[in-house]
């Protein structure tokens, strides 16, 4: 059978978007999915489809034209996902930083797994930042597929076992997970 | 009943690298109109340069308006200072320019050709074109320490000495990617099922590309012959070797041979950069602050980049104007896509070379 578990981690697939960034970042991008660097080899695709996409690789700082944009692809992904911030002004703003039309970095919007720093990035650091974000997608969506316990342990009593007052409340419910 | 569909690309899609939007509406499959819409990316660089920034560290700051033609933009800003400073850079500094500039207009062409192919359907040339453009990154990061932004070139000269082995290394994977370019010229020519996707498809005519000031390999595959490099003496351009490269027919297919024509000619001019490099020191000193007027122009591998800039005599300046080459060719994009089949869109869209974070600045 088609085990989901066991392949997500396999192959994970790229959703890019520009958010106002001066392109160093996106070709390299590119490179670093050509024969060279091969980041395919991993098993990553480049889709144009967030519905259909694990790993968010954003690029810029966000300007205000392309924020709602971000945020709209950002919901569109399913559960599990990681977001990757490509480069210095992805990050921080970098030299972009307190122009007008410019929110400094995207981490004030959506939250962030890999900061990758460098202007412009090289293709080495991508395909770090990206082996990182398949580890964190593998941990959420471990996390995603554990079980919660509503129950709490039976009390045995002179061999007989209790099964009466085992429910948790709502409250109780952290803290036994 | 309305007997039209209106489809968007963008500002999202697989075959944009950025976000712009195009609204086609088409009858069938034809196209009928198009709207754009281009302003995803504005950051407001020309504001920071006159607020923000003093004059010497703008060369840097202006290179990231487009990662793409870095160069370019750095060099014309460069240009305009110098002009405004006063001061006579040696020989040797403008012959390094030259020869990252003709680097630089390598891999960006590289990078049209084989992002044309990816959106043609043609993947596995893609592919091709991609890896041997990796031998021309290499020497970029050997002669200036960074592979897309180079930071270069600085008021004065540039940064960084070349030496015998970086010489050696760049003319032997020249001489490579040479090799390689002259068998894409082969492939791109005889090529069946690439003709289907390019031939006649999206093509402009000479009036028309003389009517809406068409700009670049776009112009010059019309037959139009406009090159910068050919009007300006800032920099010897054609002491190396320079030549105009222009095909008649205008269709994707022109423009993609104008731009193999135009690596060979830079390839070219590297070589010759390298062994006519005269000796002598890459920096002089110009002291003062700028103070008048200035206008420069450039070849960008997209085409003509202008660059005003205005100081009153103190660290910060006045105005700083940027001009890029996508910007002035939106109304031939508009016209060229009228009339086409809605799934060449894409091919045409990548054939253009759009640089949309040059546009929006």
């Amino acid at each position: 059978m088609f085990d989901l578990k066991k392949y997500r981690k396999k192959s994970p697939w790229i959703l890019h978007y520009n958010a106002g960034s001066c392109n160093g970042c996106d070709i390299e991008i590119l490179a670093s999915l050509s024969p060279k660097y091969d980041l395919e080899r991993f098993g990553v695709i480049n889709t144009g489809n967030p519905k259909q996409s694990d790993i968010f690789l954003v690029t810029g700082p966000v300007t205000y034209r392309s924020r709602e944009r971000l945020i709209e692809l950002y919901t569109q992904m399913p559960e599990p996902k990681v977001v990757v911030a490509v480069g210095s002004c992805t990050c921080t703003g970098g030299v972009f930083r307190d122009m007008y039309n410019v929110e400094d970095g995207i981490d004030r919007y959506i939250p962030v797994d890999v900061y990758i720093a460098g202007c412009a990035v090289s293709p080495e650091l991508i395909i770090d930042g990206v082996v990182k974000a398949l580890d964190i997608l593998e941990k959420k969506s471990k996390e995603m597929e554990k079980p919660l316990k509503l129950f709490k342990e039976a009390i045995s009593e002179n061999g007989v076992v209790n099964r009466r007052n085992v429910a948790l409340k709502v409250g109780e419910v952290h803290e036994e997970n | 009943m309305k007997k039209t569909i209106n489809i968007p690309l963008g500002s999202q899609h697989i075959s944009l690298l950025e976000p712009v939007r195009f609204k086609f509406e088409c009858e069938n499959e034809k196209i009928i109109s198009v709207d754009s819409d281009v302003g995803f990316v504005h950051r407001g660089i020309e504001r920071a340069c006159t607020t923000k920034f003093k004059f010497d560290a703008i060369g840097y700051v202006v290179a990231r308006v487009c990662g793409l033609c870095a160069i370019t933009h750095s060099l014309s800003y460069t240009a305009a200072v110098e002009k405004l400073l006063g001061g006579e850079i040696t020989k040797k500094a403008k012959y390094l320019r030259i020869l990252l500039l003709e680097l630089d207009r390598i891999h960006s062409h590289m990078l049209c050709l084989s992002h044309t192919c990816e959106n043609a359907g043609f993947e596995a040339m893609f592919m091709r074109i991609m890896g041997d453009r990796e031998l021309v990154m290499e020497i970029q990061e050997l002669l200036t320490g960074n592979r897309v932004q180079f930071d270069y070139i600085n008021i004065g000269g540039v940064n960084r000495d070349i030496n015998s082995e970086v010489a050696k290394k760049i003319i032997e994977n020249l001489y490579e990617v040479k090799q390689r370019v002259l068998g894409y010229m082969d492939e791109f020519t005889n090529n069946w099922s690439l003709s289907l996707k390019f031939k006649g498809i999206g093509a402009l005519s000479l009036d028309d590309a003389y009517m809406f000031n068409a700009i670049g390999p776009l112009a010059r595959a019309s037959g139009l012959n406009i090159d910068v490099r050919n009007e300006i003496d800032y920099l010897p351009f054609n002491e190396v070797g320079f030549a105009m490269q222009t095909q008649s027919e205008g269709d994707i297919n022109a423009r993609n041979i104008v731009r193999l024509h135009e690596i060979l000619n830079s390839i070219l001019m590297c070589e010759n950069v390298l062994s006519g490099l005269p000796e002598g020191a890459i920096f002089t000193k110009l002291k003062g602050k700028p103070n008048g007027e200035a206008i420069v122009r450039f070849e960008a591998p997209r085409g003509e980049l202008m660059y005003y800039v205005k100081g009153n005599g103190s660290a910060m300046l006045e105005r700083v104007r940027i001009k890029t080459p996508t910007f002035a060719s939106i109304p031939v994009f508009s016209h060229i896509f009228v009339g086409e089949n809605y799934a060449d869109a894409p091919a045409i869209l990548a054939s253009f070379d759009p640089c949309l974070s040059c546009t929006a600045k």
